[in-house]
């Protein structure tokens, strides 16, 4: 098939900038990284990228296709050739770009070593074998457990754009990927240290990261368990905390959200009245009722009962949270059960599987 | 001056990870040097498990793995390393679980173990179907902690040349890859874990990294390659791509059929079925694709019966894969699989310490032949065998260096000349692209030397190696002049390396006149012949070309019998 990229090309030394057009011929099953070797190969040789084990398990091919973060390995040409797309190819955002496609992961491993990733043991000597752990003790970490390292949250992370020092998704679910280990012994000096400014609570849940995300990692849901699991433990000074806390105390007792509180109750009585003037101008457009006396929704006993109910299951650290937000980026190959689909009857499924040696018993014939 | 280190470890995949750590923890200051960012290693793409007999599932014991090895080897294993590895591998899976390996688990909360092909006993201990993943994690977690403790990781760094000084190595000369640049790095000790090099066929399961390096790199300072001649073909990759469907779905239940469904591993294997050694399996399929009962020359495994939820609770990255990569869901259709180059057997010949024949070089993992494969690798012991002789191999640099004598001074000599050599290469103007000599050698190496081998299709195979060389030899041109991340020069270097390791597999291959583990010959020398060939092919590269002899194997208490399962 025919198939056309137009990639950016870079080059650090000389700050030289420009997008190229290429079009090239590529077998039907062919990825981008397949797309990418046959410009490499037979178009210009000096064009940058990075690869390795072109099965999406090793993390190497994080690029950007029109704009948002993919593996270049993971992404099938056929149905966009077809369309006569011309996708662009270019580097990943919120790193820096080293030549063409490839850019320097140096920042990303500075913040992914920042959250200590590493177990720290809570037991003192290792014992003879194993750690004896329930199975679905170890499950709550099963989905931090699968990132590869690619980068692509990280770069359309939304956050980390205007503070680069921003811990970001990779590094917050590295490190829920420790909190949420029963083995390791420091989940508390571990909240207090992502807690810090530049940490989990200056994420600004936009999900671009959950959704990028090729692995299923889900960094928002890590870093929403992580802020749970801080709240539970009473590491909640950061204003994200008390905002949280804010919002689950507010629907307990009047059974809505009472935003003219929230402010105050974040952030403090100076800084909240900096924010009057915004408030009161909501106020007056009808978006936000007026703080005293507090509203109280007819149906508040629904909610008192959910939050009872959430409590009683022993819920409110991260385990409350994890089934609470899904995991976008296995949307792709998600199973839906509902179908009823016959594996076995369907027009061009192959037949059932058989052992010669039934066949003989039952039909008298040899194969 | 150069940096210099007690041990400088070259590949930072399991093998030299576990290396690295261990040489740290023994003292040593410790270089590691890998050509990708160490997780973007090939071992993480190991998905089935790793084996240690730890008895949580069924009863088992070291005794029974290294017997299941050593027959599984089809002999050819040296004995006294494989009860090595079984003996030490229960600890090494219990010291990856508490640094934190994300391992899954039974009922009881122990480490599950799954069954794998030819083994005696459900062994194999696994994280659902990204085993490698987890263990490349885990090794670079403990990495990075000891990076904060002096170790030094140079990430990017595409070494090409061993320094050897007066018989003992002592550095290595790479090309650094983000900044451009021949540098020299020391190591009173060094150890090679460069990884496979499956990429010398086309049909492969292994990365675009796995090229040989390290073994070329060895073979052309005079050390001999062991077995060079046994490539594992793995009979569950996918068609078209190579990329593997792990064992692990075999070990859940899944099936084997031909076009017209019938199970035909009965026919074979009549009681292991499925499970039978991979070798076994690799010819069964072969055998049945051209008595034309495949399909597309593939024939099908089947997981339909197993169910979606045992598909997406044990085996969704199998799942994910086949819908990407061959557009089937394997909850409703077979996936078309067929053989393809997997693991090699054959490596640089090292003792049960990783030591190879010059003094202070080492080597572990797939790069090295100790020998625990012999002929024929059973599933998940490779893995072991990187994080078992990884250890070992670091613990023995380290002892070794700490007591060994300051490097010389004679490098820089040798660094200008690998730059000499370099810049000859990227000024290169006249002749081909690389891409043409390395497919053409690719597609003949799976047409002629692959499951089965026949005599004239081998004999072809050696011109065909000769007339490629010569079009390598006669230059070929690298197009990006500059130094910042060139791959294109990496990967002419990459080529010349797989042209020496084939040239040494088909000389081996060719004297080697029996069928034993993957060495197959049904054409001409169908069976084994102990009399003859119970013995280690060595290949020295003399002159311009490899030249072949034979080493004993070692034996400690079985006797070697047929191969049936
Ligand atoms: C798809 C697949 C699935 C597998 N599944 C299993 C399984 O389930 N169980 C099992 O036991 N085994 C399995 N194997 C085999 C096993 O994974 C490998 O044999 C093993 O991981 C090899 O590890 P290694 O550390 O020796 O090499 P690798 O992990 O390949 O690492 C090689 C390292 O060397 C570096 N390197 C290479 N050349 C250079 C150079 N010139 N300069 C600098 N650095 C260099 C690379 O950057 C890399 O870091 C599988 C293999 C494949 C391909
Ligand atoms: S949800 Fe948070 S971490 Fe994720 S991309 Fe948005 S700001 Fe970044
Ligand atoms: S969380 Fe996902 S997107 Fe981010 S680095 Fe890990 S695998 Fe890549
Ligand atoms: S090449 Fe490894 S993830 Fe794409």
């Amino acid at each position: 098939m025919q198939v056309g990229l137009k990639i950016w090309r870079y080059d650090s030394k000389t700050g030289d900038r420009a997008l190229r057009e290429y079009e090239i011929d590529a077998p039907e099953e062919a990825t981008l990284l397949d797309c990418l070797d046959i410009v490499k190969d037979k178009h210009d040789g000096s064009l940058a990228f990075r690869k390795s084990c072109r099965m999406m398990i090793c993390g190497s091919c994080g690029m950007r296709m029109d704009g948002g973060a993919v593996l270049a390995c993971k992404v099938r040409m056929y149905d966009i050739a077809q369309e006569g797309r011309v996708p662009v190819i270019a580097a990943m955002g919120n790193l820096p770009i080293v030549k063409d496609l490839v850019v320097d992961m140096d920042p990303f491993w500075e913040k992914m070593r920042a959250v200590d990733p590493y177990l720290k043991p809570r037991y003192d000597q290792a014992q003879e074998r194993e750690n004896v752990i329930p199975a679905p003790q170890m499950s709550v970490i099963h989905k931090e457990s699968l990132c590869i390292n690619c980068g692509c949250c990280v770069s359309e992370c939304n956050s980390m754009e205007v503070d680069p020092d921003f811990l970001g998704p990779a590094a917050l679910a590295k490190g829920m990927r420790f909190v949420g280990d029963p083995r390791d012994g420091a989940t508390i000096e571990r909240l207090e240290k992502y807690s810090e400014p530049h940490g989990l609570w200056d994420c600004t849940r936009c999900y671009f990261c959950s959704e990028r995300c090729p692995k299923g990692v889900d960094p928002r849901d890590a870093i929403a368990k992580l802020g749970a699991e801080a709240m539970k433990n009473g590491i909640d000074r950061d204003m994200g905390a008390k905002h949280a806390r804010w919002f689950v105390t507010s629907a307990k007792t009047t059974g809505w959200l009472r935003e003219t509180e929230l402010v105050p109750k974040t952030q403090g009585i100076v800084s909240s009245i900096r924010e009057m003037k915004f408030a009161m101008g909501l106020a007056v457009k009808g978006k936000v009722p007026p703080p005293f006396p507090p509203h109280v929704a007819a149906e508040v006993h629904e909610s008192r009962a959910l939050f009872d109910l959430v409590k009683s299951q022993d819920r409110n650290g991260a385990a409350g949270i994890v089934q609470g937000e899904k995991a976008l980026g296995r949307i792709e190959s998600h199973h839906d059960a509902s179908r009823g689909r016959d594996p076995y009857t369907e027009a061009d499924s192959a037949p059932r599987p058989y052992l010669p040696s039934e066949r003989e018993e039952t039909e008298g014939v040899t194969p | 001056m150069e940096p210099t280190y007690d041990v400088l470890v070259v590949g930072a995949g399991c093998a030299g990870m576990r290396a690295a750590i261990e040489a740290h923890d023994r003292g040593a200051s410790v270089g590691v040097i890998s050509k990708l960012h160490p997780t973007r290693s090939h071992s993480g793409a190991a998905e089935g498990g790793i084996n240690a007999a730890l008895g949580n599932t069924a009863e088992d014991s070291p005794e029974m793995h290294a017997f299941d090895t050593v027959k599984g080897s089809d002999y050819l294993g040296d004995q006294d390393a494989i009860e090595i590895l079984a003996a030490e591998a229960p600890g090494d899976i219990y010291q990856l679980e508490h640094w934190g390996a994300v391992f899954s688990r039974n009922g009881e909360g122990r480490l599950d173990q799954r069954p794998f092909g030819a083994a005696g006993s459900p062994r194999t201990v696994y994280a659902a179907d990204i085993t490698g993943h987890v263990l490349i994690q885990v090794l670079y977690e403990q990495l990075q902690r000891r990076m904060t403790q002096g170790m030094k990781v140079y990430e990017e760094f595409f070494a090409f040349r061993l320094l050897v000084e007066d018989g003992r190595c002592t550095g290595v000369i790479s090309w650094d890859l983000m900044n451009g640049g021949v540098t020299l790095i020391r190591g009173k000790s060094v150890i090679l874990a460069t990884g496979g090099v499956g990429r010398l066929y086309r049909a492969t399961t292994n990365a675009y990294a796995c090229t040989g390096d390290g073994m070329s790199m060895a073979l052309r300072e005079g050390l001999p390659l062991k077995d060079i001649e046994f490539m594992q073909f793995h009979p569950t990759t996918m068609y078209p791509s190579g990329i593997l469907i792990t064992e692990g779905c075999r070990g859940e239940g899944g099936y084997l059929i031909n076009k017209d469904g019938e199970r035909f591993m009965q026919r074979y294997a009549p009681n292991a079925l499925e499970l039978a050694s991979r070798d076994v399996v690799s010819r069964s399929e072969t055998t049945e694709i051209e008595a034309g009962r495949g399909v597309n020359g593939s024939v099908y495994l089947d997981l339909r019966h197993l169910g979606p939820e045992k598909i997406l609770t044990k085996l969704p990255g199998s799942r994910e894969l086949a819908m990407t990569y061959a557009g089937v869901d394997p909850i409703y259709a077979p996936i078309p699989v067929r053989p393809g180059a997997h693991y090699h057997m054959g490596g640089v010949e090292t003792d049960n310490q990783g030591l190879t024949g010059i003094e202070g070089l080492y080597a572990a993992g797939e790069v090295a032949c100790v020998s625990v494969h012999g002929a024929n690798r059973l599933g998940g012991n490779s893995l072991m065998e990187t994080i078992t002789f990884g250890r070992r191999s670091g613990h023995a640099a380290a002892e070794y260096a700490l007591g060994a004598p300051a490097v010389g001074n004679g490098g820089e000599a040798a660094r200008a000349d690998a730059e000499t050599w370099i810049k000859s290469l990227l000024g290169n103007t006249q002749g081909e692209r690389p891409w043409s000599i390395r497919d053409e050698l690719g597609q003949t190496m799976l047409d002629n030397f692959g499951v089965f081998r026949r005599p004239e299709k081998m004999e072809q195979q050696v011109e065909v190696i000769a007339g490629l060389r010569e079009r390598y030899d006669r230059g070929v041109v690298i197009e990006d002049k500059g130094d910042v991340f060139n791959t294109d020069l990496t990967q002419v270097i990459e080529l010349g390396y797989l042209l020496d390791i084939a040239s040494c597999m088909l000389q081996a291959g060719i004297a080697r006149k029996e069928s034993r583990g993957a060495h197959s010959r049904p054409y001409d020398f169908p069976e084994r012949d102990d009399a003859n060939f119970l013995r280690h092919s060595i290949s020295h590269w003399k002159g311009d070309g490899p030249e072949l002899t034979y080493g004993e194997v070692r034996m400690t208490k079985w006797e070697p019998m047929e191969r049936t399962y």
